[in-house]
């Protein structure tokens, strides 16, 4: 009895927030824009990935390495990157400071109901609107599959699914700042400046290294990067849902207004300090899946399995500046594919300067020291066969140069142009979005 | 009503609240008996709203009890504040449909009580757009449909005519007569003299008096022989 009242109040309080959300201007202005947004991104990528594929002569044969992933759907998929950071974070403030500014929320905290549930029925509809405002890029897959390309079905939602996990925290942090600060405002400032201080985390990281390149693995646009690239991370997916639900929580904690500041201000405290523990609890999750079809995130598969047989601890010492390029190339290319395939993997990297410039004449610097169990080796290559040639070599394990061939991706090039886009996500859209919006805000009034 | 308190629906024991170190409400005492309409009178700043906010749950209050004996296992007060515009963008009908099923009240918003109220006409205007007499009025239906056995109602005549004030007292009486319990916080002392059967006064957070005007009255010592008291004279001479 007492839950089917519950659910009753949730749809009932689902129902009203839709209204809410419909009724608001700042999430029609975030839908009017992402389209135009997400049609500059779109045209531009199919016109370079046409040029690349031989549209026009121009570069016949570079496109067989192309892979829609990397060509298509990140800078596509790039527009919702904005709009989470720039544009819902508004909505999600208006829709939840806006029933403390009218006073309705001191009506509706009169009724028993669990505060959680209570922001969980505005994150629901929010979480509803953005999954509205995602068709914009769907509409370019549409196009996409219309001018005949590839489209890989697990890449796809991998990259869809990195951005709701962003959506959501963008939500989440709205949301906590919306009922802990006194007005809207403050709300918009608190949270342009954690999003401002998530780019200063990967400022710092590619400067300094060490922690801060371990914090930068958290940052929503390193997180979304992973998922644009294919890999779904299950630490990140937990670390980011854990924050999401962290953010909820305070919320929730700082809606019930008959509770006292102290009190609330402790609750947080728990809360935090809870979040912070299941998040280092998360870190230490290893399972991870490649979702794309060139396999941007895994050794080939001959490697793969080879590298999967090591029973030995493997160590690498890097002796690489952060802000050396090598470094940035032996970690994309070799170093994230090692932690996802070798059981017992760590690497540290040894620098005395941040460019590494005034160390190159020291001896060691560029050096990247193996330990293979009990044997050690030395190399200064930071490519994916330098990398591995030095780790076979400390195995012991003979070169297979047959074993390639079974799963080289040969690329989907598509010398297409993106005819009809730039009428649809610059005219179409706008129109169907205004056209709506003034039915449905007529229909709520 | 429980045993041991037949009469009392709603006891307040030495409610004190601060804000930084300043007594906004300090210890006050009071009882509300079923079905009355009591006032809770108090001039601007004396701590009426913080009170209720209080007592309706939407504030946190430093030391004191608040009891209510009520057969029901839901919330007994329902609290309607004063100056919220609640659900601005949304029409009349849709709020009092809304605060209908949300609270989970049996009664509807009949058409004697919203031609009482005035609001046949506005019934789909957005809230937003109402005068400051219509969104009382709204207000004051939301209030009215809620199930809750003991209604709060903060400056329920703010913004109304004499024609309206009046209408919405008589309303306010069948309501009480009806069986359910009103506390009315006003700051205009004619219009509680019209409407409440008992009265609270309040000045600076304390509770100065609790009673019958006729109560009231007997406890001012220097009354002029054959001078009938008023609320006024009452209230100032005991605040």
């Amino acid at each position: 009895m007492r839950s089917r009242r519950g659910v009753d109040t949730f749809t009932c309080l689902v129902r009203k927030e839709w209204r809410e959300l419909m009724a608001s201007r700042s999430w029609w202005v975030m839908l009017l824009l992402i389209g135009p947004l997400v049609g500059v991104s779109f045209i531009s990528a199919v016109r370079t990935y046409g040029e690349l594929s031989g549209v026009n002569g121009t570069a016949a044969g570079v496109g067989e390495a192309f892979s829609p992933l990397i060509g298509i759907w990140a800078p596509t998929f790039s527009a919702c990157e904005l709009a989470a950071a720039f544009l819902l974070p508004f909505v999600a403030i208006r829709l939840v400071a806006g029933d403390r500014l009218s006073g309705a929320l001191l009506l509706e905290l009169q009724q028993p109901f669990p505060a959680f549930a209570r922001v969980l029925a505005k994150a629901t509809v929010l979480m509803g609107g953005w999954l509205i405002a995602s068709a914009a890029p769907m509409l370019g897959v549409l196009l996409w599959w219309i001018y005949g390309g590839s489209i890989h079905v697990p890449e796809l939602l991998t990259v869809l699914t990195g951005h709701v996990l962003n959506a959501g925290l963008a939500m989440a942090l709205a949301a906590a700042a919306a009922t802990i600060t006194e007005h809207p405002s403050t709300a918009a400032i608190v949270t342009l400046t954690v999003t401002v201080g998530g780019w200063i985390i990967n400022f710092a990281a590619a400067v300094n290294g060490g922690i801060w390149e371990r914090l930068a693995h958290y940052t929503p646009t390193a997180m979304v990067g992973e998922f644009q690239h294919g890999l779904v991370r299950l630490e990140i997916v937990l670390v980011a849902s854990a924050l999401t639900c962290a953010g909820l929580g305070l919320a929730a904690i700082w809606t019930r207004l008959g509770q006292t500041s102290s009190r609330r201000a402790i609750e947080s405290a728990v809360l935090l300090a809870s979040t912070t523990i299941v998040i280092v609890a998360c870190t230490f999750v290893r399972p991870s899946w490649d979702t794309s079809e060139a396999r941007l995130n895994s050794f080939a598969l001959v490697d793969q399995r080879r590298l999967e047989s090591l029973d030995v601890p493997l160590r690498l010492e890097a002796h690489l500046a952060p802000e050396d390029p090598r470094r940035a190339d032996l970690e994309r290319n070799a170093i994230s594919k090692l932690r996802r395939t070798v059981r017992d993997f760590d690497i540290r990297y040894v620098s005395e300067t941040t460019t590494g410039l005034f160390e190159q004449t020291r001896e060691q610097y560029g050096q990247i020291h193996y330990q293979l169990g009990s044997r050690t080796g030395v190399s200064r290559a930071t490519t994916v066969e330098g990398v591995l040639n030095e780790i076979y070599t400390l195995a012991e394990i003979a070169p297979d140069r047959d074993g390639y061939e079974e799963d080289v991706f040969r690329g989907r090039p598509l010398a297409a142009t993106p005819r009809g886009a730039a009428p649809l996500f610059y005219m179409g859209w706008p129109a169907l979005v205004a056209v709506v919006a003034l039915i449905a805000r007529g229909r709520s009034a | 009503m429980i045993a041991g308190s037949p009469q009392v629906i709603l006891r307040v024991s030495h409610l004190t609240k601060t804000y930084r170190g300043i007594g906004a409400v300090r210890a006050a005492s009071f009882s509300v008996w079923p079905g009355e309409v009591l006032g809770l009178i108090g001039p601007n700043g004396s701590g009426k709203t913080t009170l209720f906010g209080c007592l309706g749950g939407v504030l946190p209050y430093d030391t004191g009890r608040v009891e209510t004996f009520t057969a029901a296992d839901t919330p007994a007060i329902f609290y309607l504040p004063d100056a919220i515009t609640p659900w601005p963008e949304q029409t009349v009908e849709w709020s009092l449909t809304f605060a209908r099923r949300y609270f989970r009240a049996s009664n509807e918003m009949t058409p004697e009580w919203l031609e009482r109220l005035g609001l046949q006409n506005i019934l789909r205007k957005r809230i937003r757009n109402l005068s400051k007499g219509q969104r009382k009025r709204a207000l004051l239906a939301i209030g009215l449909i809620t199930p809750h056995p003991i209604l709060l109602l903060d400056e329920p005549f703010d913004g109304l005519d004499l024609r309206q004030t009046r209408e919405v007292a008589q309303l306010l009486r069948s309501v009480a007569a009806g069986g359910r319990t009103l506390f009315l916080s006003i700051h205009q002392i004619s219009e509680a003299d019209r409407v409440c059967d008992r009265f609270v006064l309040l000045s600076e957070g304390r509770v100065c008096g609790e009673g019958t005007l006729e109560e009231l009255a007997a406890r001012v010592v220097h009354t002029p022989r054959g001078q009938t008291q008023t609320l006024e004279d009452v209230f100032l001479a005991l605040t």
